[in-house]
């Protein structure tokens, strides 16, 4: 053997090391969350009966305000906001912006609910774009109607920060539908710890498949479509393993901008949402973060599993690789704005955890896992590599994968019981499987596209269909 | 076998194993489905025992086997009526056993089971239940202590408010909002025991706080004094001031317009917020001037609550709103132009 080929299979084995430590640090990361929303699910109060929650935190809870922005709504506005209406909540507000729509979704809202022009003193803390007009009945108080001119979903939400004057506020999209009890159950860290917590995020679930009423979901069914099929598997191992885990370790720095009650005082002291950025849920919670921590002030960051809101998951290839990418997109702008916090012991867990995973999972992750993908069997193939390198890349890409997946749906099962049927569970446990061969590597490839989009620049969040949720 | 060949076989294990426990879980589900079936079964059995329609009628010997079944279908429709019915589920579920049965629960079941059982334990009031919520203030886990103390003070049999707040640890280790509630149970039996946490010098403010909001509700203006003597002498910055205020605004009782008075000078904007909102509720009208040097606060929450109190003081407040919506300085004239607009008073 001459010195080069002896170079080049030190180079290799280099390459190779890099690849294998970064998918056992985040499979390392993986495993320990699971035990973390283990831990968290087996000390978790019991999940109460609405009647229940009501007679135990009815005369306590704080009054909260429902933002819902909407833009070209027409279609689904009337159905999303008599549904928001129907909460049941002790002290609510539904305040509906429209953020500048182009089709008749302000007129459907002013016709269907008998709103006429009012005025209101409101806050002008945080900033967005000028509000056109406020518009509210008689007939149904908790509602108000913003008309704003168009500035995005993060400039929709300060508007209805500025407007809503209770002590909570919580963000959804106009699209999400909740469940009855949603804010009851989120609320309460809030009411067990009212001094210390800042903002709680809960389980989404995604609709596709289910039977949809009146803005209801009435049953839980598993979809036919693939592509939403493996984002229920994706969204448990999110939600019910991920975001558990880093709430119970205190590091959470996502809450979804589908369902997230935050405390408002704080959120106008941090300017309200970033305008510029798709990842507005994230960069609030990172900014919360940042100012609880510099202040020295104690506080939580807590996450309910209860499922408290439904989402339509986007079930053609195109739409889910831009979501995705969006989505990475989102991460990177967060990051790296506040990429000062990483490891910063100012920052404690936040900084070295939280931020910690950040770097592993979406910003070293994607890179080296995709060029794992091409380059260990290659330079396997060439004779760079021994083959003992080929199944570790295997197990930290597929096995390691298929064990993290099926033990969330584990988790799941064990603790929460939320899917019908054992045929239903049978059909996950294979998407599990299934997800790790094909799947996994598409996404790695639109987070790659999110991260060329990141480079470049790109702003705004691309055309995302909505065909409105399938009613019975 | 090198490190790389291991991490492959582990993986492999580790998946392989998290199949099979899936499977095994699959196949109690399946099972479970089936139990169900008669699990639902049973219940509609249960329920005419439980509304006392069978009552010498039923299969005691069944009955214990569903003993489990049978205290959550209890505690389910005890929760669910009120009065005379909730009564006779109450009666009907202690002949057959509940009571036994969430007792069993109590003390050996995992934190959320003692939880759920310390809750529905509240429900009856026999001597052993009783006991054993007393016994379960002692529990490991904060949440199940709580909900004792909650179930006995709704019964009428929590022990003194002093050693609750001790062994509660309310006001250091335990904060719930839940905690009001609690004093508000204790405050219908003895509400001096209440009292006497709002007097007492060994608690906290965070403990006299939440006391007092108990007892905000009770009409008892001799507490105004009390209160409004914390709110003079408390440490500028203490959380509990809005508390405290808010408080004398449930009252809302002249006698606490000195202490209003001086929250309204407050450094802090919730202190000043917390103040204006009380002058309007107790209907404060000499301090109607200083409310209107308010709506130019910097802070919009304390010019918010400065115009609404100005409103809830009649007239008075009404012209000033009115004069200072034509002063045209800002950001007081926005407040009170938009105030009188929104309520339609212009």
């Amino acid at each position: 053997m001459n010195d080069w080929q002896s170079l080049a299979i030190d180079a290799a084995s280099v390459v190779a090391w890099i690849v294998i430590v970064t998918g056992l640090a985040q499979t390392a990361f993986y495993v320990v969350q699971l035990v973390y929303a283990g831990i968290a699910l087996a000390v978790r109060p019991p999940v109460a009966r609405a009647s229940l929650l009501w007679r135990r935190y009815a005369s306590h809870t704080p009054p909260i305000a429902v933002l819902a922005p909407a833009y070209n709504e027409e279609v689904t506005i009337v159905e999303s906001v008599t549904s928001l209406l129907a909460l049941h909540y002790p002290d609510f507000e539904v305040i509906v912006i429209n953020d500048g729509s182009k089709d008749g979704t302000l007129r459907q809202m002013i016709d269907s609910f008998g709103l006429a022009q009012v005025e209101r003193f409101y806050d002008l803390s945080v900033q967005h774009n000028p509000i056109r007009g406020l518009y509210a009945s008689p007939r149904i108080p908790r509602l108000l109607v913003v008309d704003k001119e168009n500035g995005g979903k993060s400039d929709a939400l300060n508007a209805g920060i500025n407007v809503a004057r209770s002590p909570l506020f919580c963000s959804i999209d106009a699209d999400s539908l909740l469940e009855s009890d949603a804010l009851l159950r989120a609320v309460r860290p809030f009411v067990e710890e009212p001094t210390l917590t800042i903002a709680v995020g809960g389980t989404i679930r995604i609709a596709n498949g289910s039977t949809i009423a009146a803005g209801r979901v009435l049953e839980v069914k598993l979809p036919r479509n693939f592509l939403a099929l493996v984002q229920i598997v994706e969204y448990l191992r999110a939600f019910l393993m991920a975001r558990l885990a880093l709430s119970r370790m205190q590091v959470l720095t996502v809450i979804s901008g589908a369902f997230g009650l935050f405390r408002r005082q704080l959120v106008v002291e941090v300017g309200g949402y970033s305008h510029g950025t798709v990842g507005e849920d994230m960069e609030l919670v990172v900014k919360l973060h940042r100012h609880m921590r510099d202040r020295k002030l104690p506080y939580r960051v807590d996450f309910i599993p209860e499922p408290v809101c439904w989402t339509e998951a986007p079930d053609t290839w195109t739409i889910l690789g831009r979501q995705r990418a969006r989505w990475q997109r989102g991460a990177l702008e967060t990051f790296f704005k506040h990429r000062d916090m990483l490891f910063n012991p100012r920052y404690g867990r936040i900084g070295f955890v939280g931020f910690g995973q950040v770097l592993i999972v979406d910003v070293v992750g994607p890179i080296v896992e995709v060029l794992g993908y091409f380059l260990m069997p290659l330079l396997w193939a060439v004779g760079l590599l021994a083959v003992d390198y080929l199944f570790a890349f295997l197990a930290i890409t597929f096995t390691f994968g298929i064990f993290v997946s099926v033990a969330s749906l584990i988790l799941e099962e064990v603790e929460l019981r939320r899917f019908g049927s054992a045929h239903d569970l049978v059909v996950l446990m294979l998407i599990s499987i299934v997800e790790n061969f094909g799947y996994r590597q598409i996404t790695n490839f639109w987070r790659l596209r999110g991260f060329w989009e990141f480079l470049r620049k790109k702003q705004g969040w691309g055309q995302m269909t909505r065909k409105g949720f399938k009613t019975s | 076998m090198s490190a790389l060949g291991e991490l492959w076989l582990v993986s492999l294990v580790l998946s392989a194993v998290a199949v099979l426990i899936m499977m095994g879980l699959v196949i109690a589900r399946w099972i479970g489905v089936r139990r169900g079936r008669s699990r639902e079964a049973e219940r509609r059995r249960l329920i005419p025992l439980l509304l006392g329609i069978e009552r010498s009628g039923g299969d005691y010997g069944q009955v214990e086997k569903a003993a489990d079944l049978l205290a959550d279908l209890a505690t389910e429709l005890i929760e669910m009526v009120r009065g005379e019915d909730k009564e006779a589920f109450i009666e009907s579920a202690t002949r057959l056993g509940v009571p036994e049965r969430l007792q069993h629960r109590l003390d050996r079941g995992s934190p959320r089971v003692r939880l759920a059982a310390a809750e529905a334990l509240g429900f009856f009031e026999d001597e052993k239940s009783i006991a054993r919520l007393r016994g379960a203030l002692d529990d490991p886990n904060p949440d199940v202590r709580l909900a004792a103390a909650i179930s006995l003070a709704s019964a009428g049999h929590a022990p003194p408010a002093v050693e609750l707040v001790e062994k509660l640890g309310i006001g250091t280790r335990e904060n719930s909002a839940l905690v009001v509630g609690l004093f508000r149970d204790i405050a219908v039996k003895h509400p001096d025991e209440i009292r006497g946490l709002i007097e007492s010098e060994q608690v906290n403010g965070r403990v006299k706080a939440a006391a007092i909001e108990a007892l905000s509700a009770s009409g008892d203006y001799s507490l105004v004094p009390l209160v409004a003597n914390l709110v003079l002498a408390a440490d500028p910055d203490a959380e509990e001031l809005p508390r405290y205020l808010r408080a004398l605004g449930d009252f809302g009782h002249p006698a606490a317009a000195r202490a209003v008075h001086h929250a309204l000078g407050s450094k802090l904007w919730w202190v000043r917020s917390a103040a204006a909102e009380a002058a309007g509720r107790i209907g404060l009208n000499d301090v109607a001037e200083r409310l209107r040097t308010l709506l130019s606060d910097p802070v919009w929450w304390v010019r918010f609550r400065a115009a609404e109190a100005l409103i809830r003081l009649g007239d008075e407040g009404r012209e000033l709103l009115i004069a200072t919506a034509e002063s045209g300085s800002e950001p007081a004239c926005s407040a009170a132009r938009l105030t009188l607009a929104e309520r339609g008073l212009v």
